[in-house]
């Protein structure tokens, strides 16, 4: 009976346990944005289909990075999906709203993306993404600006060893020839 | 006068502070410093936030708010805020890329036979002084340098700051550079080209004690290129007493090897999936 005991507890226990791990799962898949990509017109590689789900992945992967890392001001969460010009320049501001008591955040609505340029090396692929980001700028408690829209980027990503970088990413006004 | 506007005279009147609006303008070129007049009297708190800066100084209300050179040397969307102590007024720029200045090239492959269709391919990079993606199109130039002959040239027009190119590699084996060159930038890059496989492979036999010593002529490739020393060539002759293939790396542009042979024996030769002549001997009984 004791033992019957004992090992309904140590069942009920793990089942707990395999929930909260489920659980922290589905969490972190929860707050990755979400990413569209279409390489339709991409040239003059083609993309092959492992490479777009990657870019699609670590593009997310860098997207809630930066929100993460604007809001609490911590630079060093640039240096999964971050390099280059990229990676410098967001650390640059971040280091300038620390000093400043500013910070950023980021209420992400997703990513229409369309990959159009594949190098025939594979060394560099660029991206226009259609991101609908609601972007909060604060002193402290105090909103500084907010907007909600549609932003375009145009982001040049580049592989490492078992990722894809964002090796830079630029805010466009005019995006109407893309 | 309805009561909104008798409410703002009111205030006007009485000497209350609203936040000034800011007039940025549209589009800057980047590290092009610029000014923007403020209305109303007063401290104010000014804050400008860009892809690689996020600035907070007091201003003066009713004085021009200077925004540095080096505070927009980064390319993409600005907020400029202005805060009084209860409310905000906020606009947004954009900051654009200047002329060309800058260029990074990635040339790829480093090692390529000679002769070869598309075998060399190039990406270039267009970027201003403050390695801004340059999107308004410009034009790149590949140089690319040979030995012997004069220099090659491809011109791209750059798209949304890239410009490449893919070309076949040069019949003459050595060292080849490739300039890209956008107005003043230029970046070289050397690849090394090699020669490609052996070309009509001729061999001539010669007896010798043990058998038959069998050795190539100097081993080339179509371009006229020396086979590189080391490169495997396979002998197989063919007797009486079956099947012998016998491999020898290039020495010196020659490969040579001895074959036993029994009495008359075809012997050919092979480099790669190349083959080269037949020939027959008769050998020692």
């Amino acid at each position: 009976m004791k033992h019957r005991r004992l090992l309904l507890s140590a069942a009920l226990i793990f089942a707990v346990l395999c929930a909260v791990a489920g659980r922290i799962r589905v969490l972190a898949a929860e707050g990755l944005p979400d990413v569209r990509l279409n390489a339709d017109s991409i040239a003059p590689r083609s993309i092959e289909e492992l490479t777009g789900r990657n870019v699609t992945r670590d593009y997310a992967y860098a997207w809630r990075d930066l929100a993460l890392a604007l809001n609490r001001n911590q630079k060093g969460m640039l240096n999964d999906y971050f390099t280059g010009f990229a990676k410098d320049d967001f650390a640059n501001r971040i280091a300038d709203q620390a000093r400043s008591g500013l910070r950023t955040q980021y209420v992400d609505h997703g990513h229409k993306v369309k990959a159009f340029f594949y190098s025939i090396d594979g060394s560099a692929m660029q991206l226009i993404d259609q991101a609908q980001v609601e972007v909060r700028i604060l002193d402290g408690d105090k909103v500084v600006h907010q907007e909600n829209g549609t932003q375009t980027y145009l982001v040049l990503m580049t592989p490492g060893a078992d990722r894809w970088f964002v090796r830079s990413i630029q805010a466009l006004n005019n995006a109407s020839d893309f | 006068m309805s009561v909104a506007h008798r409410v703002l005279s009111f205030l006007v009147l009485a000497g209350v502070a609203f936040a000034a609006e800011l007039h940025p303008p549209a589009q800057v070129t980047a590290g092009s410093g610029f000014s923007m007049p403020t209305s109303g009297s007063g401290d104010a708190t000014f804050y400008l936030i860009g892809p690689s800066v996020a600035i907070k100084k007091t201003v003066h209300l009713g004085q021009e708010v200077k925004v540095d050179a080096t505070e927009v040397e980064t390319a993409g969307k600005y907020v400029a805020s202005l805060c009084s102590s209860d409310n905000c007024s906020s606009s947004t720029f954009y900051v654009v890329a200047g002329a060309p200045d800058r260029l990074s090239f990635m040339l790829h492959p480093s090692r390529v036979p000679v002769s070869e269709p598309n075998a060399i391919n190039g990406t270039a990079f267009v970027f201003d002084k403050f390695y801004n993606l340059v999107l308004n199109p410009s034009t790149v130039n590949f140089q690319v340098v040979q030995r012997s002959g004069p220099p090659l040239n491809h011109t791209v027009k750059a798209a949304h700051g890239v410009a490449w190119m893919r070309m076949p590699s040069t019949p003459k084996e050595g060292p080849v550079k490739v300039i890209a060159t956008v107005q003043s930038a230029n970046e070289p890059r050397v690849i090394q080209q090699v020669a490609s496989d052996a070309c009509h492979l001729r061999i001539k036999a010669s007896r010798t004690a043990k058998g038959v010593l069998v050795e190539t002529d100097p081993v080339r490739d179509c371009s006229g290129n020396a086979v590189p020393d080391g490169t495997v060539v396979s002998f197989t002759s063919v007797d009486s007493n079956g099947k012998t293939t016998v491999d020898a790396p290039i020495k010196k542009g020659i490969a040579r090897a001895e074959l036993p042979v029994s009495g008359t024996a075809r012997i050919s030769v092979a480099s790669g999936v190349v083959m080269g002549n037949e020939i027959t001997v008769g050998g020692r009984s």
